[in-house]
């Protein structure tokens, strides 16, 4: 019985990322729009999107590659899996054996990578230069990510996902100086991504392709707002064997957080304003800078917690 | 049974050594065959070692002077690391048999030299036997280095003092002395110092540019060579003698080597600079991995240091996917005629084999799951997670600074394979040479895709893997229980990589059959972008128009110059060529051989 409730969460979590993930990009862009004081477009607008795009004539080049092929579906594919593998609205999900923070954080990483590859083989100047910034943007912003997963991973002694979020529920996840200094650190890495022009899926890919392409992009944003929620926000979070009013509360309690994420995201961008391109290296330093003194705070407080 | 494999071990670099003296009649084809069957039998002995589960087992050599005569000598160790350098030696064999790229006769007797030097040293039970064998392997690739030092020779003395220091007085300077007498604190600290010297030398030779055969022998051999000696003087016979701060030394020189080669192999223009960068990457690894071993052990930490041991055991296999990727970037060099990455690309189409086998194995030089490095990257992480923790700032910085180091290496080599591979195959050709590449004959495509295979199953299967080759090690140095059914990879706090991959595979086929239904014939555009034509003057495109990975990385600026003491100017200078020095080692060598067996060899 356990087994199958843990598939059925499994099953209704993935669904659930499926569907909102364009949702989430739509009502970003409206609540964007309307705290700038204009109209905004219509929130599912996103899904009308790719709609669209799945119904289009590809353009293909003669010059590409089997990578050109393969990279939308396998960078959906990979973001799928770091999906899969972060909870929403319940811990003891099938896959949660899996679900390791470290691996999540490489699944992130190689997302990246394989976008970058199909921006390579499209052979074009602008794609190419594109996905050369973003790889020389990374180089401070993935061991970034790496180090906040280490300090997580020493304060929880582990790497598990459904253990750290069981640690953070009974406040065990301490100390809360690193905890908190390493949640500032995910932000500011999640905001140079954020910050940075998304252009390079639209040059490379058309039709289905650029669909899957924008979908995977989605869900990448999704789960990192499902990561920093689940992460430090873990509440209403129930379990597998809860039964359907758990997973209610738990699936309420997460739209709650994910309006929530998307109402401050929206805020500090509408705030600050784009952050120009020179800048970024500045944001994400500091975010690299604090997940290491995260990783200090937790070593040299052994013993006083 | 142990004996008779450690009896026909040591005829391999005897092979070896002949070979090197048959190098100047044989063809290069005819000495790379003979390369080839040397080490398929010596790795099929190592196989037959550890499925027998061969115990350790050691032979007196009838040489040596008074007292100190030379011993030969296996454990899982040493079979473990033999196995990794007799398979890349296969495939280097096998490689120069078939591939057909130009070698000088010179190369292929230094490599020989080099290689049998190498695999003495890793048979050597005793300091005078393993000082031999380095001064082979290393005065062969001394002799090839751009900037010759004479700082590099020292190597095998500093090694033969870090053994001496660990020798208890009174005794030859053997291994199964020092394991009987664990040495003192001093001593063992002293003799860690010396090797991390060593072994850094190690990660600093670089050889000629431009010769194949000697960057694949220097990748196959010294990257296990070099995890071998870490383990074996600064974890193993050291035991519990030395004290932890040699450890975070290590673990900070390690993290220094690893951060600067991978950040130069994101900024190298050359493509076998690039590989030479990423080989010497995974030995700055595997010492901040032996760090963390000798931190973990002395801490009585047993799952801490079977995971770094486990880390730095893997990161030793490593050495075969820095081969695939050096004989795969000589390879593109030979089709497509340049080294410089900006005047290559299109690769894929052109050569689709030597990509096949660039491509995988730069793939598990990086830290993207299900790939070894990740396997590697976890562990490290784990151990660093698991690690002694005093609360004070000063003994937990290095820890803290050690894991910024990996995680900054890691993302370089990532970089920098994604530069290599991204610009050199995919795209568009860059100049009408690259245009006109040819792949290389299929059997050396074979020998090297069959390399690059091994790493690949080493990161689906990293747990059953070290458990099939690596058990007693894990256990004897670290005293982990079956590593594959309840260490690192079991239960709980656990890295599933089979899982892993098939969580992805699934994922994305599901995505390819999505995009599968939606079959649409598409519409064909120029290879330019937005679909227009090239101009006429320009057949392969504007230069300018393609990211030609120049711009990922600054290049590291340059370490602050140290005046290096020269060697004697007058009996170099003197010496008509550089082969002229060669031969003058080798003689040497045989001489001191000589003497020593004339001498007598009584204990």
């Amino acid at each position: 019985m356990r087994l199958y409730l843990a598939l059925l969460t499994q099953g209704l979590h993935i669904a659930l990322l499926l569907a909102m993930a364009p949702l989430v990009a739509g009502v970003t862009d409206w609540l964007a729009a309307r705290m700038a004081g204009r109209a905004g477009p219509p929130v599912l607008l996103a899904w009308r999107d790719l709609v669209r795009l799945w119904r289009k004539t590809p353009v293909t080049q003669d010059n590409l590659s089997v990578v050109s092929e393969v990279a939308p579906a396998a960078g959906l594919g990979t973001m799928l899996a770091a999906a899969a593998l972060v909870p929403s609205f319940t811990l003891g999900m099938a896959l949660s054996p899996l679900a390791d923070t470290l691996v999540i954080a490489a699944l992130m990483i190689a997302g990246r990578v394989i976008f970058a590859l199909a921006a390579f083989d499209s052979g074009a100047a602008r794609p190419g230069l594109a996905a050369q910034d973003a790889a020389s943007l990374a180089v401070l912003a993935e061991p970034a990510l790496i180090l906040f997963v280490v300090a997580l991973g020493m304060m929880a002694a582990g790497f598990n996902i459904d253990q750290i979020i069981a640690q953070q529920q009974e406040g065990m996840l301490l100390p809360a100086v690193a905890s908190t200094v390493a949640l500032t650190a995910l932000l500011g890495v999640v905001l140079g991504e954020a910050a940075t022009r998304d252009s390079l899926r639209d040059q490379v890919f058309s039709g289905p392709d650029l669909a899957l392409a924008k979908l995977a992009g989605w869900l990448r944003r999704l789960v990192w707002i499902d990561l920093i929620g689940a992460l430090f926000l873990p509440i209403g979070m129930s379990t597998a064997e809860a039964g359907p009013i758990g997973w209610l509360i738990g699936l309420l309690a997460w739209g709650g957080k994910l309006f929530f994420f998307l109402f401050c995201l929206c805020g500090v961008q509408t705030a600050l304003g784009r952050i120009p391109r020179h800048s970024l290296p500045n944001l994400i330093g500091v975010a690299a800078l604090l997940a290491l003194l995260a990783v200090v705070i937790v070593l040299a407080s052994t013993g006083a917690v | 049974m142990s004996d008779a494999i450690l009896l026909l071990l040591s005829l391999q670099p005897a092979g070896l050594l002949l070979l090197a003296l048959c190098a100047g009649f044989l063809p290069a084809a005819g000495a790379g065959l003979a390369m080839a069957g040397l080490n398929s039998v010596g790795a099929a002995l190592c196989v037959i070692a550890l499925a027998l589960g061969a115990p350790a087992a050691e032979l007196p050599l009838p040489i040596g002077p008074p007292g100190m005569s030379m011993h030969i000598g296996i454990d899982a160790l040493s079979i473990y690391v033999l196995l990794l350098v007799f398979t890349a030696g296969c495939a280097i064999g096998a490689f120069q048999a078939y591939a057909g790229l130009p070698v000088t006769r010179m190369a292929i007797c230094r490599a020989a030299i080099c290689s049998a030097g190498g695999m003495l040293a890793l048979l050597a039970a005793d300091g005078i036997l393993l000082t031999i064998g380095l001064t082979l392997a290393v005065g062969a690739l001394w002799l090839d280095t751009r900037r010759r030092h004479a700082t590099a020779l020292l190597i095998p003395l500093l090694l033969l003092g870090a053994v001496a220091l660990l020798t208890p007085p009174g005794f030859a300077p053997r291994f199964d002395a020092i394991r009987t007498a664990p040495p003192g604190l001093m001593h063992s600290s002293a003799a860690v110092l010396l090797t991390m010297a060593a072994v850094t030398g190690l990660a600093s030779l670089k050889p000629a540019e431009r010769c194949w055969l000697r960057q694949a022998v220097l990748a196959g051999l010294m990257m296990p060579l070099s995890a071998y000696l870490l383990l074996r003087l600064t974890v193993e016979l050291p035991g519990a003698g030395a004290h932890p701060v040699w450890g975070f030394l290590l673990m900070l020189c390690g993290g220094v080597i690893a951060v600067r080669q991978s950040w130069c192999a994101g900024a190298d223009g050359q493509i076998d600079g690039i590989a030479d960068a990423l080989v010497r990457t995974q030995i700055g690894l595997a010492m901040t991995g032996a760090g963390l071993t000798v931190i973990a052990r002395l801490a009585d930490l047993p799952a801490a240091s079977g995971h770094a041991l486990a880390d730095t055991l893997l990161l030793a296999a490593g050495g075969l996917a820095g081969t695939v990727v050096v004989l795969a970037v000589h390879a593109v060099a030979s089709g497509a005629g340049s080294y410089r990455l900006s005047r290559l690309g299109g690769l894929v189409h052109l050569m689709p084999g030597t990509a096949a086998a660039l491509a995988l194995g730069l793939a598990s030089l990086t830290i993207l799951p299900p790939g070894p490095g990740f396997a590697c990257l976890w562990l490290l992480m784990r151990a660093l997670v698991s690690a002694p923790r005093t609360g004070g700032l000063v003994a937990d910085i290095p820890l803290a600074a050690a894991a910024a180091a990996v995680a900054i290496a890691g993302v370089l080599a990532t970089t920098a394979a994604l530069r290599l591979g991204g610009v050199a195959l995919l795209s568009r050709p860059r100049s009408p040479r690259g245009a006109g590449a040819g792949d290389i004959p299929r059997p050396a495509q074979l020998a090297m895709l069959a390399l690059s295979c091994i790493p690949v199953l080493l990161g689906l299967l990293p747990g059953p893997a070290l458990a099939l080759l690596a058990d007693p090690i894990l256990h004897g140095l670290t005293g982990v229980e079956a590593l594959a059914r309840g260490g690192p990879f079991g239960a709980g706090s656990a890295y599933l990589a089979l899982p892993v991959a098939a969580l992805l595979g699934l994922s994305t086929g599901a995505a390819l059959l999505a995009r599968r239904q939606r079959r649409t014939e598409a519409r064909l555009a120029g290879p330019w972008f937005d679909g227009a034509q090239p101009p006429a003057g320009l057949p392969f495109g504007d230069p300018l128009a393609q990211s030609a990975g120049e711009g990922f990385l600054p290049p590291l600026p340059a370490w602050p110059t140290v005046p290096m003491p020269a060697m004697p100017p007058s009996p170099v200078r003197r010496l008509k060529s550089v082969q002229t020095g060669f031969w003058l080692i080798l003689a040497g060598a045989a001489a001191c051989l000589i003497i020593l067996a004339l001498t007598g060899a009584t204990e």
